[in-house]
């Protein structure tokens, strides 16, 4: 186990410096960062280079990557240009989004999780056809369409809740909110956890508990469960790390101030301190996330474990 | 460990949603391992039926294939002729009509330029299917081809590739849209087409590559390759084949995706841009007149909506005719 | 009689019509009596045991007609909570594939105290007790510790053993075994079918072994019914068949068996392929494979000619059959 879990922490290292070399690389392309710097005049000759050399810029940009990536080990993600540290930023930042992911999640476990049992269990009556239906649904509509027809319907013309959040986001506003962020996939949980009861439901160690005489409740939870909801537990950890990086829509939708209004706010000024910053903490969230999931395979399946 | 019922590196395709989203849960897994349904109550089934004829036979009698197909047609020739039903010019606007209801003419109104939002539908669907055709296509190639090549190949190519993709699906798709389209003004089609094959291509890599992998292993591929088949030979005749249902079916969910995944960017501006017509652009604009002239923001929403629909469940219908498993 | 199938019919409804698995079954087990019933994959072996033990799928399964009297009630008769207390307490069954049938996410201890704590009202530690001492009573060694460990660290031949110690657990009085030892290694089946014997023996159960080898059945088997498309063909004490068989697709079986005094003999094969039971044969099923047919046995369904008090065959030319 525990060499299982060394390899594959040694496993993350190069998609990590991949995937953040990758988006240092685009954010360069993004743009020349200094332009965004003097506001909106030209900036003069002198200045423009004086920035460049304070900010290391006149490196290249392997250097510059190396460099940045080294004070993000000591906890520096640099400052934005407007003066205020990135760090400072995202600690208001990332709360809100957790909260929101957090919901989300249990959005997911809830409803998607009951919603596929029971679908699962009745499969081909009425109830199933119809939830799938639902299901196929919701995936198809763009999020950003679900989440305006939400607020428009439940925040503009039925008034049950405000159609945006407040700047402190306390959970109770982000209820809808973490509703549409969850909505795709919540409907993916729904089927997934269907699609594993259906077949497991047929399965020999199911006969064979159901030969042994147990009650059908025991063959369904004891047998039936714990093995369909592997995969449903591993797919909904993975989920957090695309859910965080995701909730850009629907926190614009909302007007929540979480790691997507920032990230969109430093796109739009090109603060590339910014960005990088955010994205690369959402990149090692998503891949601690995997990690995760892989650990909680192992601990779920003791044929992974005992390998 | 085969028997696997999960992959954590799974197939993963860009919606909107949560960035990334699995299209493929229980699509290409379950694909892959072939036509071979579980025992049949008689505890012995074998009557040799060919894959596509017995999936055939099933889609013509399933009527979600049926609707969504004539769906899809439908959306397919208005994209090509949309003058046929739809006269105006989709840029003639008049301010002085801004956001008015519908009336003679102009069966959904107006929006908040002024322009005849009917016409601005029609004219969406367009771009619609331009982008989710030619992003699916560049993405079905490019990922097939090296899935192919990957899988053939093994060694160190497989090991290069299969990193790079991992790399390509830790970056969430819509954050990934956000920097690299925002500093691009171009307002063609082509910016967005590019960019979603550059983040779609890994998950048509990984079906195509599992599925050359297994199909490699195959005892007539074996077989043929002893008989001294070449490579190339090998590829086209004994394992692609066995890679085209699950790419085929993964790919028109993604088809889905992709138009679901342009309204999403062209929402967020860095999309496609005017005077491109687009149901995002669309939707983006009339969301600040939500309250009094909710229409302009409903038909585009509806026809956006009513596509990725058509596409996902056309995808889905061929999937559970091509995989016996689920029956 | 401690099980009486009576004209048992199981049908399945699937997309190609209506399989008829099992037409008319009828066989029986006294208490403490092994009863072998033979036959090809396909010929609806498998469906009545399911029928008889009350785990078919319903749907797609059906049980159109017929009855299945286990100590005096008819089972099929009975609500299905009465159903449930029967199995694995009065009657259990042994699978093929032992390594799927045992469920890999828990422990054996846990599977084989299960048995106690729900019928037994035990509490978990002293099914556990009870479960160590079943992997001794089957002869696993270090069952004390082995007991905490998941069935994919077994060996094939040990996860049957706990199948069986399953069965065992609450004393049956008969047990079902369906292919019990196909799926192993042919050093370990001989082992495995000797351990269920004895233990049969010991515990005076009876047994319905379910098999489509010969070789397995001649040294445990009291008596052999013989399946074929869903019917019994011949049934008979196990010493009459091998005598003699009064069915020609018995005959066939016993031909295509390789022995040691037929040396340089060719080795006989059945011609032809068992029916698909979407579309059975009229008359008897068998007639297209066999090497007696006449006109009658295509349009004539046979019924089960009395060959003797304890015999059966259903061949209307069982004579001849039996003369060779």
């Amino acid at each position: 186990m525990g060499r299982y879990v060394v390899r594959r922490l040694l496993q993350m290292i190069p998609v990590f410096v991949g995937a953040t070399l990758l988006i240092f690389l685009m954010v360069h392309v993004m743009g020349d960062p200094i332009a965004g710097l003097c506001g909106e005049r030209q900036c003069d000759q002198a200045t423009a280079a004086r920035l460049k050399r304070e900010f290391g810029l006149d490196q290249p940009v392997w250097r510059q990557y190396l460099t940045y990536m080294g004070n993000v080990f000591t906890g520096d993600f640099g400052t934005a240009f407007n003066g205020q540290e990135v760090t400072e930023l995202m600690s208001t930042a990332f709360p809100v989004t957790v909260r929101l992911t957090l919901i989300a999640i249990v959005f997911e476990i809830v409803v998607g999780v009951t919603l596929g049992v029971l679908t699962g269990l009745r499969r081909g009556r009425p109830v199933d056809t119809g939830v799938l239906l639902v299901t196929l649904v919701v995936i198809s509509v763009p999020t950003f369409v679900t989440g305006l027809l939400l607020q428009l319907l439940l925040g503009v013309k039925w008034d049950w809740i405000r159609p945006s959040v407040s700047s402190e986001a306390p959970f109770g506003e982000l209820v809808l909110p973490g509703l549409v962020l969850a909505s795709v996939s919540l409907a993916y949980v729904t089927r997934l956890t269907r699609t594993s009861i259906a077949e497991n439901r047929r399965s020999d160690y199911v006969r064979t508990a159901v030969a042994k005489g147990l009650p059908r409740h025991r063959v369904v939870v004891r047998h039936l469960l714990r093995n369909s909801l592997i995969p449903v537990v591993t797919f909904i950890g993975a989920d957090i790390g695309f859910l965080m990086g995701g909730a850009i829509v629907t926190e614009r939708i909302f007007n929540i101030h979480g790691v997507g209004y920032q990230l969109y706010q430093g796109i739009l000024r090109q603060n590339t301190q910014t960005v990088v910053g955010f994205v690369t903490v959402l990149v090692l969230v998503f891949l601690l996330a995997n990690l995760l999931v892989d650990l909680l395979y192992a601990v779920l399946d003791p044929r992974i474990r005992y390998v | 460990m085969s028997d696997q019922p999960y992959d954590p590196e799974r197939a993963v395709a860009a919606t909107p949603a949560g960035g990334t989203v699995d299209v493929s849960l229980d699509a290409a897994e379950t694909l892959q391992q072939g036509p071979n349904g579980p025992d049949g109550p008689a505890e012995e089934r074998e009557r040799p039926r060919s894959l596509w004829s017995d999936a055939w036979r099933d889609l013509r009698r399933n009527p979600v294939f049926i609707v969504s197909a004539l769906v899809i047609a439908f959306l397919v020739l208005i994209s090509l002729w949309p003058s046929a039903i739809a006269s105006g010019s989709p840029l003639a606007c008049d301010l002085s009509k801004a956001r008015q209801g519908s009336q003679a003419g102009h069966p959904f109104g107006f929006d908040g330029q002024g322009c005849d939002v009917y016409t601005r539908t029609v004219y969406g669907a367009r771009t619609s299917v331009a982008v989710g055709v030619l992003a699916t296509l560049g993405v079905a190639v490019l990922g097939s081809v090296l899935g192919a090549l990957a899988g053939f190949f093994g060694g160190v190519w497989d090991a290069v590739l299969s990193r790079v993709t991992d790399v390509f699906f830790a970056i969430p798709v819509v954050l990934g849209g956000l920097v690299l389209l925002s500093v691009i003004t171009s307002s063609t089609i082509w910016p967005v087409i590019g960019f979603i094959v550059l983040l779609g291509w890994p998950q048509i890599f990984r079906i195509s590559r599992g599925a050359v992998i297994t199909a490699k292993q195959n005892d007539y591929v074996q077989a043929a390759r002893a008989l001294g088949a070449s490579n190339a030979r090998l590829v086209l005749r004994h394992i692609a084949p066995n890679a085209v249902a699950p790419v085929i079916v993964v790919a028109t969910i993604a088809l889905g995706t992709y138009i679901s995944l342009e309204a999403t960017l062209s929402y967020l501006g860095v999309g496609l841009k005017p005077p491109s017509v687009s149901w995002g652009i669309d939707i983006s604009a009339a969301s600040p007149y939500i309250r009094n002239a909710p229409h302009a923001l409903l038909w585009p929403s509806g026809a956006l909506a009513v596509t990725v629909l058509a596409f996902i469940m056309l995808g889905d219908a061929v999937r559970d005719a091509l995989d016996p498993k689920l029956r | 009689m401690l099980l009486e199938v009576r004209d048992l019919h199981v049908e399945f409804h699937t997309r190609d019509g209506v399989v008829k698995a099992v037409n008319g079954v009828s066989y029986g087990v006294e208490a403490g009596e092994t009863l072998a019933v033979l036959g090809e994959s396909g010929s609806g072996k498998s469906v009545t045991a399911q029928a008889v033990m009350g785990i078919l799928d319903m749907p797609p399964g059906r049980i159109t007609r017929g009855k299945v009297v286990f100590r005096g009630r008819d089972l099929l008769g009975l609500r299905e909570d009465e159903r449930r207390r029967v199995r694995g307490a009065e009657m259990a069954m042994i699978f093929q594939d032992a390594l799927s049938s045992l469920n890999p996410v828990l422990t054996v201890g846990d599977q084989l105290g299960e048995m106690f704590t729900v019928h037994r009202g035990m509490s978990r530690r002293d099914a556990r007790a009870k479960a160590v001492e079943l992997m001794d009573r089957v002869r696993i060694p270090a069952a004390w510790e082995r007991v905490r460990q998941y069935p994919h660290q077994f060996s094939g031949g040990m996860r049957q053993r706990i199948m069986i110690a399953m069965a065992l657990a609450l004393e049956p009085a008969l047990i079902i075994a369906d292919e019990p030892t196909t799926a192993l290694d042919v050093t370990v089946q001989a082992q495995v079918m000797e351990l269920l014997a004895e233990l049969r023996r010991e515990y005076r159960m009876g047994l319905v072994l379910i098999t489509h080898d010969l070789g397995v059945v001649a040294d445990v088997a009291d008596r052999i019914a013989v399946m074929y498309a869903g019917r019994i063909v011949e049934s008979a004490p196990v010493h009459d068949i091998y005598k003699a068989p009064a069915h020609p697709y018995t005959r066939g079986l016993l031909d295509s068996i390789p022995r040691l005094d037929h040396k340089g003999r060719e080795l006989y094969a059945i011609k032809g392929l068992p029916p698909h039971l979407t579309h059975v044969p009229p008359g008897c099923a068998f007639h297209p494979r066999c090497p007696l047919a006449r006109d009658v046995c295509r349009t004539q369904e046979p019924p089960l000619y009395e060959v003797s008090p304890t015999r059966g065959s259903a061949c209307h030319f069982w004579t001849e059959c039996l003369d060779g």
